[in-house]
């Protein structure tokens, strides 16, 4: 049975208060105080929202990894706590899906103003692309699928993924692409201006809480789902025993 | 950069930036309202 928190209520009100507030100083340091970039201008302050949201769209697929994990490890020997880990993949993969897409679709649009195109089959853009369609197929089986297996179906493409996740990182290190350089652990070389580094941080940081929040959030409503279907599934077994009396 | 510089849709990169911000919010905002929207109208199972 669900009971309201007003503890977690609170919590969760301050945190999404707190997640806008960042975003919001991280704007204002991306649009209005930062130095329009020497070499691109205006169009350079893209990367203020499109490496953040690079950034975490490498790291919430290992949410999505190891509640899988526990998925696995746990569906034959405590199916209510593999029902709350498989909540936690649910939910870490469509956030995966939201900040791919939006590190692919605002760096299509930066290409466009700066290289001239669209895009490239460039081994960063085309595993970062590989990932989030990976987290397509797997919300696509998720919602599609009616064998008895999908979740662990599911689960194992959560693994392919996670597979996937260090290439994308390492893409622009191993190879020599179209996409620019690292913008941060690139090594001797790389880098940005000093005066960059509020705009990104802010904006690494503030996308980062507003993430965990969506994240709970979409956790939260899958666990309100399956007690709901566990309840209905409780009441169809109750109503059958009364019709047999 | 201003508020009317950031609006300005004269030249290709000021759209472009624009457009990049704007996906964003309409993405993020839009994925947030959903799960809002799928908060309240979810059957609840208090007693």
């Amino acid at each position: 049975m669900e009971q309201r928190n007003p503890t977690l209520r609170i919590i969760a009100w301050l945190w999404f208060a707190i997640s806008i507030a960042v975003l919001i100083v991280g704007f204002r340091e991306a649009i209005f105080l930062t130095p329009p970039d020497a070499a691109q201008g205006d169009v350079g302050r893209i990367f203020y929202y499109h490496v953040p949201s690079a950034m975490w769209s490498l790291a919430f697929p290992y949410v999505n990894f190891i509640a899988s994990l526990f998925y696995l490890y746990w569906r034959k020997r405590d199916p209510l706590k593999a029902l709350t880990a498989d909540a936690m993949a649910i939910a870490a993969a469509e956030v995966s899906v939201v900040y791919s897409s939006i590190c692919l679709i605002t760096g299509s649009i930066w290409g466009r103003a700066a290289w001239g195109i669209w895009w490239t089959w460039d081994e960063r853009l085309t595993s970062e692309l590989l990932l989030f369609l990976l987290y397509v197929s797997y919300l696509m089986l998720r919602r599609f699928s009616s064998t008895g297996q999908t979740q662990t179906l599911a689960a194992v493409i959560s693994i392919f993924a996670a597979i996937d996740v260090p290439i994308v990182w390492m893409s622009i290190r191993w190879w020599r692409t179209q996409h620019p350089a690292p913008v941060f652990f690139g090594g001797p070389g790389t880098g940005v201006d000093k005066s960059m580094m509020p705009a990104f941080v802010w904006n690494i940081i503030g996308w980062g809480i507003w993430g965990i929040f969506i994240l709970v959030f979409r956790f939260a409503l899958e666990r309100r789902r399956q007690r709901a279907e566990q309840e209905a599934a409780l009441h169809a077994i109750e109503a059958s025993l009364e019709i047999s009396k | 950069m201003t508020w009317q510089s950031f609006f300005n849709l004269s030249t290709m990169q000021n759209r472009h930036l624009l457009a990049s911000y704007a996906v964003v919010v309409i993405i993020q905002g839009g994925y947030a309202s959903w799960i809002a929207w799928n908060w309240f109208h979810a059957k609840g199972t208090r007693h």
